[in-house]
């Protein structure tokens, strides 16, 4: 019997080629957008999960509210995590990191490595990082050691097995290495490639409460532990931090709360952190869960396009199958008989189409790994949930979009059949019109999103940021040079082609970043405090940066008093109250037991400038004139970038044997919009597809809308009527159901948007044209679709359509 | 075999209500080869869909071997229909996706015969109708004589007590016409009761008896031997 029905189904399908085409790509391209997003979800759904013990560990927060300062750090002080290990027994096991960057020599090249991390000794039996060579338990257990990865053993020694040899560090430090491990996994909130001992670190002894430098991760014997935990963080740091802020803030603890500030702990389970965590102190750029729940929409959106597809062409085939239904009820098939011949029948479709998908999705996945920014394979793991999930999901959906096919052909009376009266099914159709109006509801729906989020991006692109991005050269490495930076920065000033240079690691777009406390007065009163950026810049980082100077001056070498002035941005006036800030004097706390108070004049004022990514308000920042060597920045204006670059290179070679490395700052910015960029990029894509599918669907439709009508068609004509006349008559009805797509899917779309650009602190107001245009971009590609058939069955010729009835 | 008393079928649209059947009466026995004849639209068709339980009458009753089925359900009707009862149309109603083979076997198909044996007898029947060179084609290779014979052995493979045919020669020349009468007077004499709805006079003269409808009330009967 399956064997007849498949058989049936086979010839069925070869016989109706374009039916046949339509519907299995139209499904082949949803699945395989389908799959690809799947990949995409799973992965950052399974960030940390490599972790024996994930489900144990959590990492410890930290929220401050100072005065008017509010921040959320991902870092913890020093000292908490030996304490949570000694005082708390639900705690198994701490581990601390600091990130840092440093350079490490191989010969006489020199490199500088940002996966760098400070780390306890017991990280390898909080995480799961498997070490090839050398003992997990001791490896880290000693000053100036050093774990690192197969990779970067390959790189500075051709070879994995490195235990006992040394890497050269920063200051002629010799690190030992005392372990090779494995490449961490591309799912890990944190990336290193080097874990040096925290006992290298001096500071890492410190036992200051009141700063907040140590990602902090705790292991508990069970997860109840954090519970417990959390509810004791209170009192620990009435206990630890109180004590302290009596002798740095002169105050109780009580009082420091009373007065509207407070320190919080709290702590995030692991696999938590990529998608729910974007902290100040984070050690690596985290995922949102948004993104997550936005492709889930949209590879639903694409799925039920496709399954939608599926319906409304079988359905609409339904008048070429009926006789075979008569005769088959006939020849005595009972009804459960056909559905189940149906549903067969939609399984096959679904299974090709899958199989094409999963040949697609495959070849496909280094393209959709260039536009996510991911490294997706399939491995073994992979098919592990790959292989069942695609199997229901052929059940699924197979069984899904031919039920109603199913039972809908499986109605037909054969007396009626056998007779050709069920002609009449395919305009009566009122769920195949409401299907058409959903898929173009979700079409209308994701083109809006399209054309708001690249809209946004290229707001944030051309947005004024308060300083000038383009033009500028930054060498990163400057401090190679050491004094000799100064010279270089001179002699490039000399340089045709250049117009201006600054020395300094603080820059707008993504470098070192150093945070103070200040007053407004000689007391650590936390009302008149301020939490802001300090930045030391030389006195040519505001012209070379294009920045502007609103009020009072910038810093002038020839001024000796210069070094004990500041630059405030507008923020940072705001946030202190300050009417006339010129020549006024705030305070540096400097921090620590009995702190001293140094003053600094307010020399200038700058125009605010944003220097995190658009998503984040403008904070307060004050700058300082003190020497910085960490980069160098240089603003060009030639013609011939690759000249100067050699120019620049030689003078480079000249002083240092290190490698010379720069970027653009203009590049460097556009690095902080790389997620939504590639938003922007797999939201078009799928965008597209969805369309494409719809569409595929339309024409179809189209097809069996004109085939339904030939003899009104040709009547029509004979009667006289113009082939414009025939191809409105024939669009007319599928227009209007796009045009109610329209209507509905505006609203849900403006919602949707809104609450996106909440992500951005500076945004888009989404204009009414955007809904014109993606109205009006829906409404032709509908159009044009539909009337390529119409204009086909106008342009027949009458007698032949009216013959063939 | 088939005892039919007072039997009444309506059609009815938002406006007219039109009788197709009115109080019809019928015996047939069994064994009997029956031609129904009449104008367009006194009802032939509707006795013949009523009788073959395709369609279910709207009052009276219809005994088949005794047992009452005017109102079977539609899964007890395909039981019976599958079992007892082969069809013929004007319009051959072959599957187009299906070989002559796989065309004639499916009424085995759905009576749950094993395939070995669906096997002979279809080749048994095709042979029979002399059609069994063309059992691999697809029924548009077929001429219309050799697409009704195709239907007649899927009428009969499963070897039905009655065959209702519905105007057997309508889409064939006179010459297919006699070869597919010639089968179906056979069919009659090796037992099959066959009930056939026929516009044409030649053809009714097969039959042993002609039953005239009028309005859907039975005007004459002929008795033919």
């Amino acid at each position: 019997m399956l064997k007849n029905y498949f058989k049936i189904a086979f010839r069925g399908l070869l016989k109706n080629k374009s039916f046949t085409l339509i519907n299995i790509l139209g499904l082949a391209l949803g699945v395989t957008a389908f799959l690809l997003i799947v990949f995409y979800v799973v992965d950052e759904l399974s960030y940390d999960r490599y972790n024996i013990k994930a489900s144990r560990i959590y990492r410890v927060n930290e929220d401050l509210k100072l005065g008017d300062n509010k921040v959320q750090y991902a870092v913890c002080m020093a000292p908490l995590a030996q304490t949570l290990k000694s005082d708390y027994p639900e705690v198994e096991n701490v581990v601390r990191f600091k990130r840092t960057s440093s350079h490490f020599k191989k010969g006489t090249e020199t490199f500088l490595e940002y996966d760098v991390l400070f780390a306890d000794a017991s990280v390898f039996d909080v995480f799961t990082l498997p070490l090839i060579y050398g003992d997990a338990h001791h490896a880290l257990a000693k000053p100036n050691t050093v774990v690192l990865t197969k990779t970067a053993a390959k790189k500075y020694f051709g070879r994995t097995n490195v235990v006992g040899e040394s890497l050269l560090a920063d200051n002629n430090v010799s690190l030992l290495i005392t372990g090779v491990m494995n490449d961490m996994p591309a799912t890990s909130h944190f990336k290193a490639n080097f874990l040096v001992s925290m006992s290298s670190y001096p500071n890492s002894y410190s036992d200051e409460w009141l700063r907040s430098d140590y990602n902090t991760y705790v292991l508990f014997h069970d997860k109840s532990g954090s519970k417990k935990l959390e509810a004791q963080f209170s009192q620990l740091l009435k206990k630890y931090s109180g004590l302290q802020m009596q002798s740095e803030l002169k105050m109780s603890y009580d009082a420091f709360e009373k007065g509207g500030s407070y320190f919080k702990l709290n702590l995030i389970p692991l696999t938590d952190i990529h998608l729910h965590s974007n902290m100040t102190g984070e050690l690596g750029v985290n995922g949102t869960v948004q993104y997550v729940y936005f492709f889930s929409i949209i590879a639903i959106f694409i799925l039920v396009v496709a399954c939608l597809n599926f319906i409304n062409l079988s359905t609409a085939r339904s008048a070429n199958r009926s006789r075979e239904v008569g005769v088959r009820k006939v020849l005595g098939s009972a009804r459960k008989q056909l559905v189940f011949q149906f549903l067969s029948e939609s399984v096959l479709i679904v299974f090709i189409a899958t199989l094409i998908a999963l040949a697609a999705a495959a070849l496909l996945l280094p393209v959709f790994n260039q536009l996510s920014g991911k490294s997706l394979a399939v491995t073994v793991g992979t098919l592990q949930w790959l292989v069942p999930a695609v199997l229901i999901s052929i059940m699924v959906v197979g069984l899904l979009s031919g039920a109603y096919p199913a039972f809908f052909l499986s109605s037909f009376r054969p007396v009626d059949v056998l007779k050709g009266k069920l002609s009449g099914g395919f305009q009566s159709s009122k769920l195949r019109n409401a299907l058409v109006t959903f898929q173009f509801f979700i079409s209308v729906f994701l083109i809006t999103g399209t054309l708001v989020v690249f809209k946004q991006l290229q707001y944030v692109q051309n947005r004024d940021l308060g300083y000038n991005r383009n033009q500028v050269l930054i060498i990163h490495n400057a401090f190679e040079l050491g004094n000799q930076a100064k010279v270089l920065k001179q002699e490039l000033r000399a340089m045709p082609g250049v117009v201006n240079a600054t020395l300094t690691a603080f820059l707008p777009v993504a470098s070192a970043r150093n945070t103070a406390i200040f007053y407004k007065e000689a007391v650590a009163d936390p009302k008149q405090s301020l939490f802001p950026q300090v930045w030391s810049v030389d006195e040519d980082y505001v012209s070379t940066l294009g920045m502007k100077i609103i009020a009072g001056r910038n810093f002038s070498n020839r001024m000796s008093m210069d070094s004990s002035g500041v630059i405030l941005n507008q923020t940072a006036v705001k946030f202190l109250g300050l009417i006339n800030p010129i020549n006024k004097t705030i305070y540096r706390s400097s921090g620590g037991v009995n702190p001293t108070f140094k003053p600094y004049r307010i020399l200038g004022v700058v125009k605010d400038f944003n220097f995190n990514s658009l998503r984040e308000n403008i904070s307060p920042v004050i700058m300082q004139l003190s020497e910085n060597s960490g980069s160098l920045s240089i603003r060009i204006n030639t013609a011939n970038l690759p000249a100067l670059l050699t120019n620049i290179q030689q003078k480079w070679k000249s002083l240092s044997s290190a490698q010379f490395e720069y970027a653009f700052m203009d590049a460097e910015f556009d690095k902080l919009y790389r997620t939504e960029q590639q938003v922007g990029k797999i939201f078009l894509t799928f965008t597209i597809l969805a369309i494409t599918i719809a569409c595929l669907g339309l024409f179809g439709l189209a097809a069996y809308a004109a085939e339904q009508r030939t003899k009104e068609i040709g009547i029509r004509k004979v009667l006289g009527a113009e082939v414009s006349v025939i191809v409105a008559l024939l669009s007319k009805d599928f227009i209007k159901l796009v045009v109610i797509a329209i209507v509905l899917a505006t609203p849900l779309a403006w919602w949707a948007m809104h609450q996106w650009l909440q992500e951005f602190a500076y945004r888009i107001n989404i204009s009414w044209w955007v809904y014109a245009l993606s109205g009006c971009t829906a409404i032709f590609i509908a159009s044009i679709t539909v009337s390529f058939q119409s204009v086909k069955a106008a342009m027949a010729n009458p007698i032949k359509s009216l013959r063939s009835e | 075999m088939i005892q039919i008393t007072n039997l009444e079928k309506f059609y009815r649209t938002e406006e007219v209500e039109t009788v197709a059947l009115n109080k019809l009466n019928l015996e047939i026995k069994t064994g009997e080869f029956v031609a129904i004849m009449g104008p367009s639209g006194c009802g032939k068709s509707t006795l013949l869909n009523i009788l073959g339980l395709l369609d279910d009458p709207d009052a009276g009753s219809y005994l088949f071997n005794g047992t009452e089925v005017a109102h079977f359900n539609e899964r007890k009707r395909a039981d019976l229909r599958k079992h007892n009862i082969g069809f013929v149309f004007q319009s051959f109603n072959l599957i187009d996706e299906l070989t002559v083979f796989e065309n004639v076997e499916l009424p085995l198909i759905y009576t749950g015969v094993s395939a070995v044996e669906r096997k002979t007898r279809v080749e048994e029947v095709l042979t029979k109708m002399q059609i069994m060179h063309r059992r691999n084609h697809y029924p548009q290779q077929l001429s219309g004589g050799q697409q009704q014979r195709v239907a007649i052995a899927r009428a009969v493979v499963n070897k039905p007590k009655l065959i209702l045919a519905d105007e057997p020669t309508g889409n064939l020349d006179s010459s297919n016409g006699n070869e597919v009468m010639e089968l179906l007077t056979d069919l009659n004499e090796q037992g099959t009761t066959i009930i056939m709805v026929t516009h044409s006079e030649h053809d009714a003269r097969y039959s042993h008896r002609i039953v005239r409808l009028l309005d859907g009330q039975t005007v004459m009967e002929n008795i033919m031997m």
